[in-house]
């Protein structure tokens, strides 16, 4: 007898047999369209791709490189990863029934190049954008474009560019969503399952990093430019929402400095930043340090010796004279070029480099003040507008970028300082080189060439002792002053005086005037030359002896010393 | 001479600041290799100080002592000068008197004049041969005066360079830095300046 159970499966809609194995049929013909999907859209999108990049990306000439750069971005990178991971989906059409499971260990080994090639475009994505708006305005472009674009792929539409652009963050996204399809149309007892499960999310992943770090690189950039900016232009940013802001932060500053709040204790940044200024603090001071030994180096070389002529021929002035110029016009110029090339300049642009991250450091503290504000609201109130979340957002981004990015900025900066510092040793060294090699040149032609230094400083000390004598006999003969002559003859008429001087006073009193004496004062005397007079006394009233008193014969009156000289009076 | 001490000190300041940057205490091979630099440079700067030094003895005050001849040199110039006028003056009365008429009173006054000529101009003569002959001996001793004093600068600049390039050759090898081409270091700039622009937080302009 046949049993209610035994009747044939395909005419029993009920049955968890018949049901099971259509569902299950049903499961895997909706999987194989899935994988069909993935591979199919993969290979048009891929195609798309190299029609942009090549065909179109050369037709629109008018436009400058730099914004063909910003509009295209690294659109290369995304084509090559994508082709060699298209030709692994291809591959895996061979091996129909692990298919699926390869599939999802293709997406697990790909994931992290796909992030790496697909978060740089989309991060440049928006300003592509903008610039596109800014070709909107002119017509005449925007008809020019058009039509390119309409030529090689008129499926893009009115939108054109932009249409097309967007399609790699389209693609980026849909993976997640191609793969649970998968996914859900795979048995869960099959090998592949676990394998597809990690893919999805690992997919998903990559999706959200990508939004963070476009996340950051917008906060990133709207705060490290340092800009400058008029005291005017400032005023004019001000507004009541900037001004309320200010205030507000200045009160939750106050608050806890005072103590009132608590102040979020950050350990791991806190050490970062302290790093990272000791750091900036090291590159500013050794560009201030080079810059000054720069200008002394300067100084060092505007004096020039070798320059004045001392009409000396030969021997070892003119070896000094020219081992100087030589000095000056190569050794010393080229070392004074490569410090500035290769020491100061990268100093510059490594102090300039750290100064967008001082930037985003001050800006963090604001924003942690406004997140603290709003923490304290939120425990208060328990909600917050949208601005407030944006805050906390905005906090929280520029956090996450700092502790992210500042160990290895400090890391770079501090290997860069380095081989800064041994450049700089290498170059003095090779000044040394070359300086001494040029003058070791000199040296070998000098007359004492082969003396030790201490013989040769005996030498130079003798041959000077020499010299000094010589010097000194030359001021002695110099500064001697010849006798006048010895007679001169007397004044008419004067015989008389001096006879009566003579026997007045003895000859050895008696004096001859050389030179004209007028005297200035009213005790003295105006004698002319060749007068004789008598000394009364060496000294005049007051015992000054640079004035003497004198007897003319006719009166006494005193004199100043010079201009008499003893004669022997015949 | 002070333009090389300064610059000798301010490469001193380079190191010494560096090494009182927290930096060194955090970082043992930053120390390491500033300490290093620290020592080179204060050595080099006392060298330089020798230098200075030897330079002060064997050039600088040779020369203040020939050139503190001078003046003396100037004065007895001047003395020949003023005999010169002198005898020039008196001259002048001589042969003034001796176009004269031939009278009394003229002869006495021509007499006279002479008599006072002749001892100025035996003076003037004296002095004038006293120049000629002093004169361009001194100037030409300058020759062998010199010659060793720049033989000393020549041998001070060989002495410093030569310890430069010794202290400097051991720091480069103790911090195992050979030498570059310029071109590779230029290179190495650039490859730093742009990993740090690779960061998002380093502003790009």
């Amino acid at each position: 007898m046949a049993e209610p159970g035994t009747d044939e499966p395909s005419s029993r809609t009920g049955s968890p047999d018949g049901e099971g194995q259509v569902s299950g049929e049903r499961l895997l013909l909706h999987q194989r369209l899935a994988v069909r999907e993935l591979i199919d859209t993969e290979l048009s999108y891929l195609h798309v791709l190299r029609l942009c990049a090549s065909d179109i990306r050369s037709s629109l000439q008018q436009l400058p490189q730099r914004d063909l750069d910003v509009l295209f971005s690294n659109i290369d990178d995304v084509i090559e990863v994508n082709s060699r991971f298209l030709h692994d989906l291809q591959e895996t059409a061979s091996r129909k029934e692990e298919q699926v499971h390869l599939i999802g260990n293709l997406f697990l080994e790909c994931h992290e190049e796909l992030e790496r090639v697909y978060k740089v475009y989309c991060a440049s994505y928006d300003q592509a954008l903008l610039l596109l708006d800014t070709y909107r305005r002119e017509p005449e472009l925007q008809r020019e474009i058009q039509s390119i674009i309409e030529a090689v792929l008129p499926q893009a539409g009115p939108s054109g560019l932009s249409f097309l652009l967007v399609i790699p963050l389209q693609r980026i996204t849909k993976y997640p969503l191609l793969l649970q399809k998968i996914l859900e149309n795979t048995v869960p007892d099959a090998s592949a399952y676990p394998v597809l499960q990690r893919a999805v999310s690992a997919l998903q992943d990559v999706n959200t990093n990508i939004n963070e770090y476009k996340r950051r690189k917008e906060v990133a950039s709207k705060y490290t430019k340092v800009e400058q900016l008029t005291l005017r232009e400032r005023l004019a940013r001000l507004n009541t929402h900037t001004l309320s802001k200010k205030t507000t932060r200045l009160s939750q500053l106050l608050k806890q400095e005072a103590g009132l709040v608590p102040r979020t204790e950050d350990k791991e940044f806190d050490d970062l930043e302290e790093r990272f200024h000791c750091v900036s603090l090291c590159v500013t001071e050794m560009k201030n340090n080079v810059a000054v030994y720069l200008d002394n180096l300067e100084a060092f070389l505007c004096f020039r010796p070798q320059e004045y002529d001392l009409d000396i021929p030969g021997g070892p002035v003119v070896q000094y004279c020219s081992l100087m110029r030589d000095l000056q016009l190569q050794a010393f110029p080229y070392f004074k070029q490569r410090l500035k090339g290769l020491v100061w300049q990268p100093l510059c642009s490594l102090a300039k480099a750290l100064a967008g991250p001082q930037n985003l450091i001050k800006k963090r503290l604001d924003k942690l003040l406004d997140f603290e504000r709003v923490e304290e609201k939120l425990l208060e109130v328990g909600s917050v507008t949208y601005e407030e979340q944006e805050a906390r957002h905005t906090y929280q981004a520029l956090n996450s970028l700092l502790v992210a990015e500042l160990p290895q900025l400090n890391q770079l900066a501090m290997r860069w300082l380095g081989q800064i510092l041994c450049t700089f040793m290498g170059l003095q060294r090779e000044l040394a080189q070359q300086v001494l090699q040029r003058a070791e040149g000199s040296l070998a032609q000098l007359p004492h060439y082969h003396l030790s230094e201490p013989a040769f400083r005996k030498l130079v000390e003798d041959a000077l002792g020499q010299t000094g004598h010589q010097l000194r006999s030359f001021q002695e003969n110099f500064e001697k002053v010849l006798p006048p002559p010895t007679v001169q003859p007397l004044l008419p008429g004067a015989e008389r005086q001096v006879q009566a001087l003579l026997s007045r006073y003895g000859p050895e009193k008696l004096y001859q005037v050389t030179s004209g004496v007028s005297g200035a004062g009213t005790l003295d005397l105006t004698l002319p030359r060749g007068q004789i007079v008598a000394l009364l006394q060496n000294k005049d009233t007051r015992g000054n002896s640079s004035r003497w008193l004198v007897d003319t014969g006719g009166r006494r009156r005193s004199k100043s010393r010079s201009g008499l000289t003893r004669t022997p009076v015949t | 001479m002070e333009n090389s001490s300064t610059m000798s000190k301010s490469a001193v300041k380079i190191s010494l600041d560096l090494l009182s940057n927290p930096l060194c205490e955090q970082d043992q091979d930053f120390l390491n290799m500033v300490t290093a630099l620290d020592t080179a440079m204060k050595r080099m700067d006392a060298f330089n100080q020798e230098k200075v030094n030897q330079i002060q003895k064997t050039v600088i005050e040779p020369l203040k002592k020939f050139g503190s001849v001078f003046p003396s040199l100037n004065m007895a110039v001047k003395r020949r000068e003023q005999a010169l006028q002198d005898y020039r003056r008196l001259q002048a009365k001589v042969e003034k008197y001796e176009e004269k008429e031939k009278t009394g009173p003229v002869l006495a006054k021509l007499h006279q004049a002479r008599e006072e000529l002749r001892p100025v101009r035996d003076d003037f003569e004296a002095k004038n041969k006293q120049l000629l002959d002093e004169m361009p001996r001194f100037y030409h001793s300058r020759l062998d005066y010199f010659q060793p004093s720049f033989e000393a600068l020549i041998r001070a600049q060989v002495g410093y360079y030569s310890e430069m390039q010794k202290i400097f050759g051991d720091l480069t090898q103790q911090l195992d830095q050979p030498g570059h081409p310029d071109e590779q270091r230029e290179r190495e700039n650039e490859a730093r300046l742009s990993e740090l622009r690779a960061l998002s937080i380093v502003a790009d302009d």
